[in-house]
């Protein structure tokens, strides 16, 4: 009897608990768009259907669809779908259609909306190369959404957002800049096709073992505080500190997979808005690779948050220049510009050093000589000099 | 000759490379470009040399005294040469031959020199050439600026040494002898060969 029952118990028990781990998973990652406000449920519960369009008087189609679980993870969810979309009577929607001619039209006169709010950016965006495209009637030439997309806006590195559109552009730069792919994931876009802005150093910690950037997870909030933690004196991490941080990352480990990549950003991102004409672009090679380079002036240490953005924590400029930068900063470098302080103090005593060899040489060759001249005098007065011309190797 | 040149050259753009902004006279860009060619010229020139040393019977100029006890006596006579015995007119301890062409200071020096620095220098500054293709190099020697702190460690020796070579050229028997010999005749004019024949310019010294 009980072999006869208790297979099918065992059945049965696996079978709930796969049940309840299946619940369990479900429950771990909650539905984002649940977090919306009840108005933006009542818009999604149209416009989260896919295939909902608009048929445009050009015969296009405007897709109408927002994909909800992107729109609750945007950075954009705080504020609604009203704050953009505003004059919209939920009773009587849809009602009167409003007139669009075409989708790209329609992209560029939101942008309006955009600069209720982000007036900053759109003040640098203005003397851009892009708006001047677009001023010149180039409509194709990029709008706020098109790098930052409309609705699931999101922190983005402005490198992708650049090759978006200028993957082809990147070859280009094979031409003419030396060691171009290095130059291209060490230095961003902006920091030399901006040539007004202030760049920076941003060391960002990488894990080379799982060959990807480390993120700060929501729940596990960190960063800042460790850097801190480590800034004993609060003004920034020096190199011994950034040295412990790296190691406490590391768990103890110096050399550990958790590296710092540097990187050329801009100190305000803010200021990528103002890309200059392709002639303005920074081409000289000093611009960064020279003692006391803009670029090097302002260091920071960062991971990337939850949500995409850096998180940062300023760090001495001295610290690409310390000898121990030779452990913490081992992938980024800069001839000249990061040049190890102590081994230009080599150099100069190497300098004084190769000097003093004929200097020093010279006045031994003279006290011998006057001294042998003396003692042969002392000898042998009317002696005959020292031979000293008698030499060879 | 041409290893002379490059070498200078290789310090001359290598110390423009590293000192834009306090040295300004090439362009940083046009200065790699000089570094990076006479760079490769000399790698090429290096392996000449080494077949010509490894395969004919001059290898032997570079044969190291296997003797610790006689190298260090030998150097240490030397030392005593150019300390005092080279002001008063001594004969040089060391009789220069077509085969043993260096003093013991000198052998130890150079064998340092070829066999150690300059491959070392070479192989560092490849790397640097072009740190993304080999990356994996890179990171396998502890990252790009432990590459480019030991190729600069060499460079200082260089600077160094070069001050000190020129110098130590001109202790022949005239001032020019050494120079002579290394750029116009290739071969060392050794005393003795010409006897009773009053080396050229040999003035009494002051």
């Amino acid at each position: 009897m009980s072999r006869a029952t208790f297979p099918g118990g065992l059945i049965a028990s696996v079978a709930s608990l796969l049940l309840f781990l299946s619940f369990g998973l479900m429950a771990a990652e909650p539905d984002p768009a649940a977090a919306l406000s009840d108005a933006d449920k009542q818009c999604l519960g149209c416009h989260g259907s896919e295939g909902m369009t608009k048929d445009l008087p050009n015969g296009a189609k405007l897709s109408l669809h927002i994909a909800a679980p992107a729109f609750a993870k945007s950075v954009h969810k705080a504020i609604g779908c009203a704050a953009c979309h505003a004059g919209i009577d939920p009773s009587k929607h849809p009602g009167v259609q409003r007139e669009i001619k075409d989708s790209r039209e329609y992209s560029i006169a939101m942008t309006a909306v955009c600069r209720q709010c982000h007036d900053e950016a759109f003040k640098h965006y203005e003397g851009s190369k892009h708006a001047n495209l677009q001023r010149q009637g180039r409509n194709v030439a990029p709008v706020c959404t098109d790098c930052h997309g409309s609705h699931a806006v999101t922190p983005k590195t402005a490198y992708k957002t650049c090759v978006g559109c200028h993957a082809a552009d990147m070859n280009g730069h094979q031409q003419w800049l030396p060691n171009a792919p290095l130059h291209l994931e060490a230095v961003s876009c902006a920091a030399c096709h901006a040539p007004t802005v202030q760049r920076m150093v941003d060391l960002r910690f990488y894990d080379s073992a799982a060959k990807k950037w480390i993120v700060e997870t929501e729940d596990n909030v960190q960063f800042e505080k460790l850097a801190k933690s480590m800034d004993a004196d609060n003004n920034g991490l020096d190199a011994r500190e950034l040295r412990d941080l790296v190691r406490h990352v590391n768990d103890g480990e110096i050399a550990g997979p958790k590296t710092l990549r540097g990187r050329i950003e801009l100190r305000a991102d803010i200021e990528a808005h103002r890309l200059a004409e392709k002639s303005q672009a920074l081409r000289a090679c000093d611009n960064c690779h020279r003692g006391g380079a803009e670029p090097f002036q302002n260091v920071a240490v960062s991971v990337v948050a939850s949500d995409g953005r850096p998180l940062r924590y300023n760090a001495h400029k001295e610290v690409l220049s310390s000898l121990l930068s030779v452990e913490t900063l081992r992938t980024f470098y800069a001839i000249g510009g990061t040049r190890t302080e102590l081994l230009d103090v080599l150099l100069i005593l190497a300098l004084i050093g190769g000097l003093s060899v004929p200097i020093g040489h010279q006045m031994m060759k003279r006290i011998v000589q006057s001294r042998e001249k003396a003692s042969a005098a002392a000898g042998s007065p009317g002696g005959s000099g020292t031979g000293a011309d008698n030499k060879n190797t | 000759m041409i290893n002379a040149a490059g070498f200078v050259l290789m310090i001359l753009t290598g110390t423009q490379i590293r000192y834009v902004g306090l040295i300004d006279i090439l362009e940083f860009k046009t200065a790699v470009n000089w570094h990076n060619w006479i760079g490769f010229v000399l790698i090429g020139n290096y392996f000449i040399w080494l077949l010509f040393y490894l395969f004919s019977d001059k290898i032997k100029v570079y044969h190291p005294e296997l003797s610790p006890t006689e190298h260090f006596r030998k150097s240490f006579r030397q030392m005593q040469y150019y300390g005092y015995g080279i002001f008063r007119g001594s004969p040089n301890p060391h009789q220069v031959s077509a085969y043993d062409k260096f003093n013991p200071m000198q052998s130890m020096m150079y064998q340092v020199v070829m066999m150690l620095l300059v491959p070392v220098v070479f192989f560092t500054g490849i790397l640097l050439w072009d740190v993304t293709r080999f990356y994996g190099l890179v990171e396998l020697f502890g990252g790009v600026r432990v590459i480019d702190t030991v190729h600069v460690l060499i460079y200082i020796f260089c600077v160094f040494f070069i001050i000190f070579h020129i110098y130590m050229g001109s202790l022949g028997h005239t001032v020019s002898a050494h120079y002579k010999a290394m750029f116009v005749t290739g071969y060392e004019e050794v005393p003795g060969e010409h006897a009773g024949e009053k080396p050229e310019g040999n003035t009494p010294a002051a």
